[in-house]
């Protein structure tokens, strides 16, 4: 480690290969040791002959020496980056091109160029961007100078409903994970007398009041909103009067939930033909260039874009793209399906878009498919029954 | 004598001279042990550190005295030290250190004084 360092520091600084011949070599070693002139790699080639290298400086110095020797110095070869810069001092444009190239390198990666944003389920990316734009986060902003700290705080603000979020620039990117807040139905307190009302339609299955009364009856169809178990308890012997209590208990009900889908016997595939336009453009600080662009000669055709963005590593983002549009050009091919397949395929889907209905905690008891005709028009349904607790405490006298 | 030049009597020839000079040399070697001080900074004495049998470092050397095709000369303040050897390059060689590496076959002290 410390070798390749020395190499590395003597080719930053640049060394001579000399070749030093005469009678009195040990000599011109000693005179250049007391002097001062660091020699390395001293290696003899022959008798009286021993090559060495020295330092640039060094070896300005080294005329006297070898004269009081008698020794004779030969340069055999320059090494290291003075020479280098040397050869091409001459070219202007060049230095004047790498100096710019790390000055604009700079520059480029102190501007913020990219925003990405994770976490967001039903908070739209586009939205969060908007409240970032206008706490000053966007592309094209100055990385420094930006209180990430207090963006936090104002974003959880203006946002809402967020219970978590985080800011992080990483080279020319920020970062912003979120993390939603999850609505929980309003929990009445214990000491405020409520109601126990239905969720949604159903008929009651099952109902155990453990305060209150029952206002429904087994077997009984509800409707959205009906209250279930009652929290006015009549006073005995007085027809206005009403105690008060927090109504609580469990109302089983049976619910459905149902889906339809039209069964379709054909099908439509679009096939590539194989012909295919390419347009390349170029993004340059958000300002879009195109570079070849041509006409559209397709009157049917998918699109696909491609972008490379200029990065360095993940986090470092240049404000460069290059897009590349193309165009295959398609034809539709219309495919009969076998009717049994159609109203597979249909049932399926219908079964999963109900399915997807079904609230957590409800337990699927029945499934049942149907086919409709109207006409001549084939529909699948999928109705699922369930079983669940549709009581849902509120206010009396609330909504 | 000693009447005449009383403040002369360490210039005397023979024994007092002589045992002046170890007298002096012993009193260094002896208050450097005492103090446990390192031996190679006060007494000029080199400190050989030999790696395996290729690399070589001489600290507080002297001098180069001579350096051919397999072999090397070394004043230092404990004598010369004579190094045998094949392929031996003088790696680095400054005021006070020199290295050498090379296979060393054979490192002796000549003329040690």
């Amino acid at each position: 480690m410390k070798f390749l360092l020395f190499r590395l520091w003597n080719y930053a600084r640049g060394y001579v290969i000399i070749i030093v011949e005469g009678f009195f070599i040990e000599k011109f070693i000693n005179i250049c040791a007391r002097r001062r002139i660091l020699l390395w790699n001293v290696r003899i080639q022959k008798e009286h002959r021993v090559t060495a290298r020295m330092s640039i400086s060094g070896f300005r110095l080294i005329r006297p020496v070898a004269r009081k020797t008698g020794c004779r110095v030969r340069l055999l070869k320059k090494t290291g980056l003075p020479f280098v810069f040397n050869k091409y001092r001459r070219r202007k444009a060049f230095f004047a091109g790498a100096v710019l190239f790390f000055i604009l390198l700079n520059v480029l990666a102190s501007f913020i160029w990219s925003i990405e944003i994770s976490g967001n389920e039903r908070l739209e990316t586009a939205f969060i961007e908007d409240v970032l734009a206008g706490n000053g986060i966007k592309p094209g902003r100055l990385k420094y100078g930006i209180d990430t700290r207090a963006t936090v705080d104002r974003m959880m603000l203006e946002i809402g409903r967020i219970s978590w979020i985080s800011i992080n620039i990483r080279g020319t990117k920020v970062k912003v994970q979120i993390r939603e807040r999850e609505d929980i139905p309003e929990i009445v307190p214990r000491h405020i007398p409520c109601d126990v009302i239905a969720q949604r339609d159903g008929i009651v299955k099952q109902i155990i009041a453990t305060e209150g009364i029952e206002a429904v009856a087994e077997g009984q169809t509800v409707k959205k909103g009906q209250v279930l178990i009652s929290g006015r308890i009549p006073v005995k012997g007085s027809e206005e009067q009403y105690r008060h209590v927090h109504a609580m208990g469990t109302v089983k009900a049976r619910t459905w939930y149902e889906a339809e889908v039209p069964v379709v016997f054909t099908e439509t595939e679009r096939l590539r033909t194989g012909r295919m336009i390419k347009d390349h453009s170029l993004i340059l600080f958000s300002k879009k260039l195109d570079l070849i662009r041509r006409k559209n000669r397709f009157s049917e055709y998918t699109t696909e874009e491609t972008r490379k963005k200029l990065t360095i590593s993940e986090d470092l983002v240049f404000p460069f793209e290059w897009v590349v549009v193309t165009r295959y050009e398609v034809t539709s091919v219309q495919a009969s399906i076998r009717e049994t397949d159609a109203r597979e395929k249909a049932a399926e889907e219908a079964y999963k878009e109900a399915l997807e209905l079904v609230p957590e905690g409800a337990e699927i008891i029945e499934e049942n498919i149907y086919f409709t005709e109207e006409d001549g028009k084939l529909t699948a349904r999928a109705i699922l029954e369930c079983v669940e607790d549709i009581g849902l405490s509120r206010r009396i006298g609330g909504n | 004598m000693a009447k005449s030049n009383p403040g002369n009597t360490n210039a005397k020839p023979g024994k007092g001279r002589n045992r002046k000079g170890t007298i002096k040399k012993s009193f260094r070697e002896k208050f450097t042990e005492l103090l446990e001080l390192p031996k190679d900074l006060l007494l000029d004495r080199p400190k050989l550190t030999l790696i395996g049998c290729r690399d070589m470092m001489i600290e507080n050397y002297k001098s180069v005295l001579e350096y051919g095709v397999g072999y090397m000369r070394v004043k230092t303040g404990s004598g010369i030290v004579r190094i045998t050897g094949n392929n031996l390059v003088i790696r680095e060689i400054s005021h006070d250190d020199i290295i050498i590496s090379g296979t060393v076959h054979s490192v002796e002290f000549t003329d040690a004084g």
